[in-house]
């Protein structure tokens, strides 16, 4: 069992800035949460206070059942993988590893099928005489890695630890680490503030901004119903189109008119609407770059946009527009759904129509900046 | 000559003129160095000559010595020099040894912790910094004296006051321990160790230069003091150390008639070990200093 409960905690440093406010959460045993936010917002502070090497300023931090708001780093079971890597320079990578076990006086033969084992898996054997500085930024993740498995712990920390790595080496690395979790099966909490990571690793994620928790749930639940503004912005790349219109109700359908063009909220919005009896009024908005599609002209719904910059991602378009009225959206087209034709007047300047269903919209208070569907 | 050649050669003739003007600033740089080095070597090398000097003890008008040997130091082991060299070796030793310990712990609290008042610590040893330690001597003087720590048992005395004020040496120190990233302390505590145990197995091992440049800047210390030496001494010949006793036989014009080239052998010989020692260890001296200094 290695479940982590934070009721209450708090953080506030000597300046009386407040750094987490309130932070509550429970973390099942075996679950892979992600903290995620901008710079900032206070996750590295929170998994600090869980390893023990931030002071807690209010509030209990629970591993196992167990209190630890008082124990020191080394008694809370816990493994951490810095952003740095922080591994030792002046020792061997097989010292590095065996650092933890020789410390606890573990015999040497143990250490040696250990040590071993864990380089074997991250596939790092053959480095295990060389220091640290002969090592590229993965192989050192690796050796990082490898000190924190060979513990046992009952739960793994990891803040930020592909930052420093270039693209195509992160995303070799997230996929090690997923297939590091099936093999380790235990509790892992990571920080990070890339939305994509926090995506793809998490079973759930923690969205923070400015010491406060924006929203708790799975990937999905983040994406398809983010609580407010600042979850919907920030989860999704490119991020998402947001525009205040206005929301009306006709017949018992509801309408937006953004850019001057009328669209019916049907689907699946149109009846959460329906259900949570929103209001007709000012609204913000949101559509993701994704689910913007293409139009013909005189279609029912088109709307006029002019192509600022077309961005060439490979297997998709980002196409940057901007309406009549100069509102920039961004919008997700894949490039094999355009013809020849199409592709070769993706030029700057040239006229297109989008539109987008009423079953992907978001409304958003203009106010509050809540979700107005949850 | 069309007008691209001419911009060639105009561009050439600027080329060539850099060159040559490095080249005088170069010249004279150098001819400056020459001229410095020789200034400082100069009086080192009359010393070490004239210690080799047997046809007379006393200070002549020549440098180069007419006759050559070793008399001057063989003789210095007859007289009290090496119980002044024991004196000195000794204070050097154990404040060498105390200093940089309590210099390391220092810096490394410093470095790693935060508490109340440290800044305001810092700066109290800051300012206390710059008032000279000659202002302390005559107090210092008068504790010593009435705790029997002078004259014939000046070395307690002596230890004690240059390993009293340790402490605030700490600046460079803690300056090069800024530089080791704080997440090895972090990472070192998460796999078990004992801030001692963080502080002896990853912070002194990577901390080598620092930990030699303590050492040798605390043993150079009581090893040239001379000022307070004397004065704690009360010029009892058993309570000198060696800059006190060599300065002794110049005291008067009869004992610098009798006494000068075996004050420059004795002169040869406090200074040979700190020579070689800072030959063999300047490459971690320098790190040492330089490392510290980047952070400060």
């Amino acid at each position: 069992m290695a479940s982590v409960k934070l009721t209450k905690v708090k953080k506030i440093y000597d300046n009386n800035v407040v750094a987490v406010h309130d932070f509550d959460l429970d973390i099942k045993d075996k679950e892979f949460v992600v903290f995620v936010g901008p710079s900032g917002c206070g996750k590295s502070t929170t998994l600090r206070m869980i390893a023990g090497l931030e002071e807690i300023s209010e509030g209990t931090i629970e591993i196992d059942g167990e209190v630890v708001n008082d124990l020191q780093p080394k008694d809370r079971g816990i493994a951490m993988v810095f952003q740095n890597y922080a591994l030792y320079p002046h020792m061997t990578v097989y010292d590095n590893i065996a650092f933890s076990l020789r410390l606890q006086k573990v015999p040497e033969d143990v250490i040696y099928e250990k040590v071993t084992n864990a380089a074997e898996i991250l596939g790092i054997t053959e480095y295990l005489l060389r220091k640290p500085r002969a090592l590229s930024g993965g192989q050192r993740q690796r050796v990082a890695i490898g000190r924190a498995m060979v513990r046992n712990s009952k739960v793994f920390l990891m803040d930020e630890p592909l930052s420093n790595l270039d693209a195509k080496l992160r995303n070799q690395m997230r996929a090690e680490i997923i297939l590091l979790r099936q093999k380790l099966d235990t509790t892992f909490i990571y920080v990070t503030h890339d939305q994509t990571e926090a995506m793809t690793l998490a079973d759930r994620i923690v969205i923070m901004k400015d010491g406060y928790i924006m929203q708790v749930g799975t990937p999905e639940e983040c994406f398809d119903m983010p609580n407010n503004l600042f979850v919907a912005e920030f989860i999704g790349a490119p991020k998402m189109n947001v525009l205040k219109t206005e929301l009306s109700q006709e017949g018992g359908k509801y309408f937006v008119k953004p850019f001057g063009v009328k669209l019916e909220v049907d689907g699946v919005k149109g009846d959460m609407l329906k259900e949570k009896k929103v209001p007709a009024g000012e609204v913000i908005l949101g559509v993701r770059p994704e689910h913007i599609v293409l139009a013909k002209e005189g279609e029912p719904g088109a709307i006029p946009v002019v192509l600022e910059v077309n961005e060439m991602m490979g297997s998709e378009l980002h196409l940057h527009v901007y309406t009549e009225d100069g509102t920039r959206l961004i919008v997700r087209v894949p490039t094999i759904d355009l013809t020849h034709e199409q592709r070769e007047n993706m030029v700057n300047g040239h006229k297109l129509f989008i539109t987008f269903e009423g079953k992907v919209m978001h409304f958003f208070d203009p106010e509050s900046e809540k979700n107005l569907l949850v | 000559m069309s007008n691209e050649n001419i911009a060639e050669l105009e561009k050439r003739k600027r080329g060539m003129g850099l060159k040559a003007s490095a080249r005088l600033s170069n010249t004279i740089i150098y001819i400056l160095l020459v001229v410095i080095s020789i200034i400082w070597i100069i009086p080192f090398l009359c010393i070490v000559l004239q210690s080799f000097r047997v046809e007379s003890t006393w200070k002549v008008g020549y440098v180069i010595p007419q006759q050559w040997g070793f008399d001057n130091y063989v003789k210095l082991w007859s007289t009290n020099f090496p119980r002044w060299y024991l004196n000195t070796f000794v204070i050097a030793l154990v404040v060498a040894v105390v200093q940089t310990l309590i210099v390391l712990c220092m810096s490394y609290t410093l470095s790693r912790f935060r508490f109340k008042m440290r800044a305001g610590l810092m700066r109290f040893m800051l300012i206390l910094g710059m008032f000279p330690g000659m202002l302390a001597m005559i107090i210092l003087y008068r504790v010593l004296d009435d705790l029997g720590m002078t004259g014939e048992n000046m070395l307690p005395g002596l230890i004690l006051v240059y390993v009293a004020s340790s402490g605030m040496g700490y600046y460079v120190s803690k300056g090069f321990f800024d530089t080791i990233p704080k997440s090895l302390d972090e990472a070192a505590r998460i796999d078990g160790a004992t801030r001692a145990q963080v502080l002896t197995k990853i912070i002194l091992p990577l901390a080598k230069p620092i930990v030699i440049y303590t050492i040798l800047t605390a043993f150079m210390g009581p090893w040239g003091d001379f000022v307070f030496a004397r004065y704690v001494s009360q010029l009892k010949p058993l309570g000198m150390n060696v800059a006190v006793g060599l300065q002794s036989w110049l005291a008067t014009d009869t004992m610098t008639h009798d006494y000068y080239t075996l004050f420059c052998a004795g002169g040869v010989v406090v200074a040979l070990p700190v020579a070689i020692l800072f030959m063999c260890l300047q490459k971690y001296y320098v790190e040492g200093v330089t490392g510290g200094a980047v952070k400060g």
